[in-house]
């Protein structure tokens, strides 16, 4: 065998190329085919097991603010459908957030990120909590160098991104690959959708108030909530103006980022997916239960100019100026919206905090 | 008057002024693959050749609608319709987009008078008077679809585009 000393040294040289190839396993994003894919990954960002880990990680790793003690779990908690139960967040400065916490769900099919839409993507919205002096305050680099310092990080992003330094760049990359596995489509409602359950007479009853408008001429009522919180996700990418002020002074919502008067109190609709576990509501966090917010669509919204044509035109009796439900039907509504609570959302290992021991 | 009556009749002037001064300043914008992209205002449709059609809304009632036809924008701004309208050109498709971010697909072919029959009208004005705030300045009128979901309101852009 005189090769053999050749072949060796061949078999070295060619599993030296094996081991530094980052093997890296594709992550398989699973929804029901009813969500379609109307959705896009950047194409140098492409969701694998290893980077949906360390982007878990990240996400509830608190060196990523300035006084270590703030992390994107902090005001985006599990158990809340990752929304916050306070009205306003509370950051590293000890400031109330402008506007009230979202819950992270389905964001997979979300390309306008915030309340206004003002981010484009996951990867860029990291940025804006990240660096924001009343969030988490820390510019991407000092992460990066924190996270360098660390004895767990650096060979994580090597392995994910093939990087021998880490940076804010990665840093976001690896939060959104994370991010986009958050799907909740296990409700009551959904199962129930597949036959494998049925809702009772109150929920059945609400679902139709929900997905109907009314049409007091043909005898039928509804809540027309599916207007704008329709579809399989429950949601649509659209800002309206729900009427809740008559003119939105303190925060213009869309408007700010337009500056087209019409999107004046424009908001994006967001899901109503688990929407009794992310209370308080709307985008100041102003109505405490769903009681309220039904009172709000039924009752008491504002004629502002901008107010959705459709809340302006949806009325159950002919002469009424608003919605018109009587309150059985509210709470009909109110039962309907409890079946979208998911609780394997919630309690999913996957998304929990990696750094608790496991109970 | 009482003093609540006053307040509600400066609030309504209010919201008139506000209202008419946002309606004016918006503008209907036309790109993609088109010779000369557009950006329409209030007068600038009113420029051009006026066309009516009476069509049943949602509300089962039918009403009177002015404005232009779609075919007749796209044309100014260059679009691939009638003769030009075959081969790959018949894989283009149109992209209209209201205020509130709602989007709906026509395919071009089926937007051409020429080619498909039927007139759609970007209108400005309903039964005489100009579309209300919420529904205007301009809207999609489609009076041979038995539903309306793709006559938008608040129409604000018309992008054509090419299926890849
Ligand atoms: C101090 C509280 C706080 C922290 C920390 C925080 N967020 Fe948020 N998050 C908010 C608030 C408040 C909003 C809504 C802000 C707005 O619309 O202007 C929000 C919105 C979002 C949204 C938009 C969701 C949607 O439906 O558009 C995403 C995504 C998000 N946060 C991800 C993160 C990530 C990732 C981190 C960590 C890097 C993080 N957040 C840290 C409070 C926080
Ligand atoms: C014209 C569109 C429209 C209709 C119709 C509508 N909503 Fe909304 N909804 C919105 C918008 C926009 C927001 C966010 C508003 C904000 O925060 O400023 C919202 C917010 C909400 C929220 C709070 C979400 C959160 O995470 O805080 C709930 C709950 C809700 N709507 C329930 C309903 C119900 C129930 C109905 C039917 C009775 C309904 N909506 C009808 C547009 C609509």
């Amino acid at each position: 065998m005189r090769y053999f000393p050749l072949l060796t040294a061949l078999v070295i040289f060619l599993s030296s190329f094996w081991i530094t190839k980052r093997e890296l396993h594709p992550y398989k994003l699973e929804y029901p085919t009813s969500f379609g894919r109307r959705f896009t990954i950047p194409d140098d960002n492409s969701t694998t097991e290893e980077g949906v880990a360390l982007g878990r990680m990240l996400f509830y790793e608190p060196l990523l603010s300035s006084t270590n003690t703030v992390a994107c779990a902090s005001c985006h908690k599990q158990a809340n459908a990752f929304s916050d139960d306070r009205q306003l967040s509370i950051g590293v400065s000890g400031k109330p957030t402008r506007r009230n916490s979202m819950s992270l769900v389905n964001l997979l099919w979300v390309k306008n990120l915030f309340w206004d839409g003002r981010a484009n993507g996951l990867e860029n919205q990291a940025v804006f909590p990240l660096a924001h002096p009343d969030e988490m305050g820390q510019s991407l680099e000092a992460s990066a160098k924190k996270l360098a310092k660390t004895r767990r990080y650096p060979s994580l992003f090597q392995r994910v991104f093939g990087i021998s330094s880490i940076t804010g760049e990665h840093i976001t990359k690896a939060l959104a690959q994370f991010e986009r596995t958050l799907i909740s489509a296990n409700s009551p409602y959904d199962r129930s959708l597949k036959g494998e359950t049925t809702l009772s007479a109150a929920e059945q009853r609400g679902r139709e108030l929900f997905m109907r408008g009314p049409a007091p001429e043909r005898g039928v009522r509804g809540g027309n909530c599916a207007h704008c919180h329709g579809g399989a996700k429950l949601m649509q990418e659209v800002f309206h103006n729900n009427g809740l002020d008559s003119i939105a002074v303190a925060d213009r919502g869309r408007q700010e980022i337009t500056s087209d008067g019409l999107d004046n109190g424009r908001f994006r609709v967001v899901t109503l997916r688990n929407i009794a576990l992310t209370a308080p509501y709307m985008h100041d966090g102003r109505f405490a239960s769903l009681e309220q917010v039904l009172d709000h669509y039924n009752e008491h919204f504002h004629f502002s100019p901008n107010l959705s044509h459709e809340l302006r035109i949806s009325h159950n009796e002919p002469t009424g100026q608003r919605l018109g439900l009587t309150s059985s039907e509210k709470k009909d509504i109110i039962a309907f919206l409890r079946t979208l609570t998911d609780s394997t959302f919630i309690t999913n290992p996957a998304f929990s905090n990696p750094f608790e021991t496991k109970k | 008057m009482t003093p609540t009556s006053i307040k509600l009749l400066l609030g309504g002037i209010l919201v008139l002024l506000f209202t008419t001064k946002e309606l004016l300043a918006q503008t209907l914008s036309v790109t993609g693959e088109v010779k000369t992209p557009l950006t329409l205002t209030a007068s600038d449709l009113h420029a051009l050749e006026r066309t009516e059609v009476t069509a049943k809304d949602r509300d089962g009632k039918e009403h009177r609608y002015a404005g232009v036809a779609l075919t007749a924008i796209l044309r100014k701004a260059g679009a691939t319709l009638g003769g030009e309208l075959r081969g790959e050109n018949l894989s283009k498709y149109l992209i209209a987009k209201a205020g509130d971010g709602y989007e709906v697909l026509f395919s071009l072919a089926e937007v051409d008078a020429e080619f498909s029959g039927r007139t759609i009208l970007v209108a400005d004005s309903v039964d005489g008077a100009p579309l209300p705030q919420g529904v205007g300045p301009f809207r999609l009128v489609i009076p041979d679809e038995k539903r309306p979901a793709r006559w938008i309101r608040e129409l604000k852009s018309l992008e054509i585009r090419f299926a890849k």
